[in-house]
């Protein structure tokens, strides 16, 4: 009995890290993202004044840096529910009613997101099939795989704020 | 059916869900019952990355936050005082100056007033104004320099403009030229109360001293080149917008990284992850929104909102009286960044019907947008000061009134004489 209770910690303890290794990783590719950017840019600024030349594939890597970047933020401002709400009718309620309706609005948050994420993953499912390439090697469904994920990342937050009433994740 | 769904939507709003959801949600029932297959959803986020200016926001935002972590606050009011403080009333000019230009810099986050406002609030009430003065003063300041380039409201009402497709275009510069006067008139306006108001007030005047000039300068020389080249790279026609913005983002990051080592790597990262989930939440209710857009001129309801209007209000003064009222009102309950998504694309095209120019309507919107950080329920400014300062909101909104009235003179001003946006333009 006490090795299955070891074992059960162990596993927790387990998984706890690599939740904490993913937060990491989400934190990671947004500060990536965003000086790459940062610094693509003002490269291609020295590029063209300076050599009046420039990298082809920089534009188009640039704008679809700022989709990426709106997306990841988006998912990390909803481990703590930090998005733009009106919220009119809760002030005056009781701590009670308040949760109760939290978790209404935040259960119908994560439908709708993942109502979203299935109709964008048959975008890009049919944008796979295509093949077309976005720039330099890099085919266009890759860079709109970001749009499913994202919802489906955003939508299962929302649902465990839902179930457990959590707000930190 | 329709309409209960539209109602249902609408509460679900107001019990707090998040507004891009909301948008979401009636984007999607719009194409649902126009048989229009989902997938389309994706389609019109993915159009965020046709918008090649969209690169500037994410890259001045992070410039601004990484500049209010930083010890810029205190250097800024240090070189303001000097310049400034001779002045009667020198310590109030200084705030309105000070505060005018982070808030064009860090983009009316509210961040002024955590930066700048709690430095400033103690040294006014030592020397002498009046406390609900004072705390008047620093709260309605937090959002003056909205209108001054390059303010992050600016740019993304340029770029939402721009997205639509309207007779009438015009440039992310001149935009910036257009907040110029209006932004300086309510600074000006507000600086002339303030040292009218203050006049009776005993202190010893500090006069001007070259030493403590040299010293802030010095102090501030890393910083003071900034403005100096946003101005000259947006109005000199060297550097599109993002590029400025870039340069501007690696500058500040180097500078206050590297050079001032006022930033450490963690905190960096915090700034970084902070400020992309504000731009991430801003970007994503612009996704959806032009998504939502999109149904709603395909539907003509643009087109049917400005023959209603047409119906009810005849001439342009009364246009421009009912465009104050409705602002106001939306300034009250929604905060700058959704208002300008949402509403600026219906209204664009009934204000131009009106012959109003989409320039002199970016103006007005902004300036009434500026009054609805300090109306309840959701001013912005009123939560972040009492926060702050540790004040209850009933406390300032008695203070802010004052500062609240003068402004919206200003927007009257800005509003009838359509000069002081338009002045640059050819007739």
């Amino acid at each position: 009995m006490r090795q299955v209770v070891k074992i059960i910690k162990l596993w927790l303890i387990m998984i706890h890290k690599c939740y904490k290794f993913l937060l990491k990783t989400e934190t990671g590719i947004l500060v990536v993202l965003l000086l790459s950017m940062i610094v693509l840019a003002v490269v291609q600024i020295i590029m063209r004044n300076f050599f009046s030349s420039g990298l082809l594939w920089v534009d188009s890597f640039v704008r679809i840096a700022v989709l990426w970047m709106a997306l990841l933020g988006a998912m990390v401002a909803s481990r703590k529910g930090k998005h733009i709400t009106i919220e009119v009718f809760s002030q005056n309620l009781s701590d009670r009613m308040q949760h109760i309706i939290r978790r209404i609005t935040d259960t119908y948050t994560a439908v709708i997101c993942f109502v979203v994420m299935y109709y964008s993953f048959v975008f890009v499912k049919t944008e796979y099939e295509d093949a077309g390439l976005a720039f330099a090697f890099i085919p266009n469904w890759l860079c709109e795989a970001i749009i499913p994920f994202a919802f489906l990342v955003i939508g299962l937050r929302y649902m465990i704020a839902a179930l457990f009433d959590l707000r930190h994740l | 059916m329709v309409y209960f769904l539209i109602a249902l939507l609408v509460l679900v709003m107001l019990s707090g869900a998040p507004l891009f959801v909301v948008i979401l949600s009636a984007a999607m029932m719009g194409f649902y019952f126009a048989d229009i297959d989902l997938s389309i959803i994706a389609i019109e986020l993915y159009r965020i990355t046709e918008t090649p200016l969209l690169l500037a926001l994410p890259l001045f935002t992070f410039a601004g936050y990484l500049l209010s972590e930083s010890q810029a606050s205190e250097r800024l009011i240090k070189l303001t005082r000097v310049f400034f403080g001779w002045m009667p009333s020198g310590l109030a000019i200084v705030s309105l100056v000070a505060c005018a230009v982070f808030t064009a810099f860090t983009g009316a986050s509210g961040v002024t007033i955590v930066a700048l406002g709690a430095l400033l609030l103690p040294a006014l009430i030592k020397e002498g104004y009046d406390k609900k003065f004072s705390l008047g003063l620093v709260t309605s300041t937090g959002s003056l320099g909205l209108l001054l380039p390059p303010s992050i409201p600016l740019i993304l009402y340029g770029i939402i403009v721009q997205q639509m497709d309207i007779g009438q275009n015009f440039t992310l510069t001149e935009l910036f030229m257009a907040g110029l006067l209006p932004g300086l008139l309510m600074i000006i306006i507000l600086a002339v109360w303030v040292a009218w108001i203050t006049r009776h007030r005993v202190s010893e005047k500090t006069s001007f001293c070259w030493k403590q000039a040299v010293d802030a300068v010095r102090d501030a020389a890393w910083e003071l080149p900034l403005p100096l080249f946003i101005l000259l790279g947006i109005f000199g026609g060297f550097f599109a917008v993002s590029e400025v913005a870039a340069v501007t983002a690696l500058y500040v990051l180097i500078v206050e990284c590297l050079i001032y080592k006022e930033i450490n790597l963690r905190k960096l990262i915090d700034v970084m992850s902070d400020s992309m989930q504000m731009v991430g939440g801003i970007l994503l209710i612009l996704a959806v929104s032009m998504a939502f857009t999109n149904y709603l001129v395909d539907a003509e309801v643009p087109l049917h909102l400005f023959e209603w209007v047409k119906e009810n209000v005849d001439s342009r003064l009364t246009f421009l009286v009912v465009l104050n009222l409705f602002l106001l009102v939306l300034g009250a309950i929604l905060d700058i960044f959704s208002a300008l998504i949402i509403v600026v694309p219906l209204i664009v095209p009934v204000a131009i019907g009106y012959g109003v120019h989409p320039v002199h309507l970016g103006m007005i919107f902004l300036a009434n947008m500026q009054i609805g950080y300090l109306t309840p329920p959701v001013g912005m400014n009123l939560f972040i000061a009492s926060y702050r300062f540790n004040r209850p909101i009933t406390e300032l909104y008695q203070a802010t009134l004052p500062f609240m009235l003068i402004l919206l003179f200003c927007v009257i001003i800005i509003t009838y004489v359509p000069w002081l946006s338009l002045w640059f333009l050819e007739p």
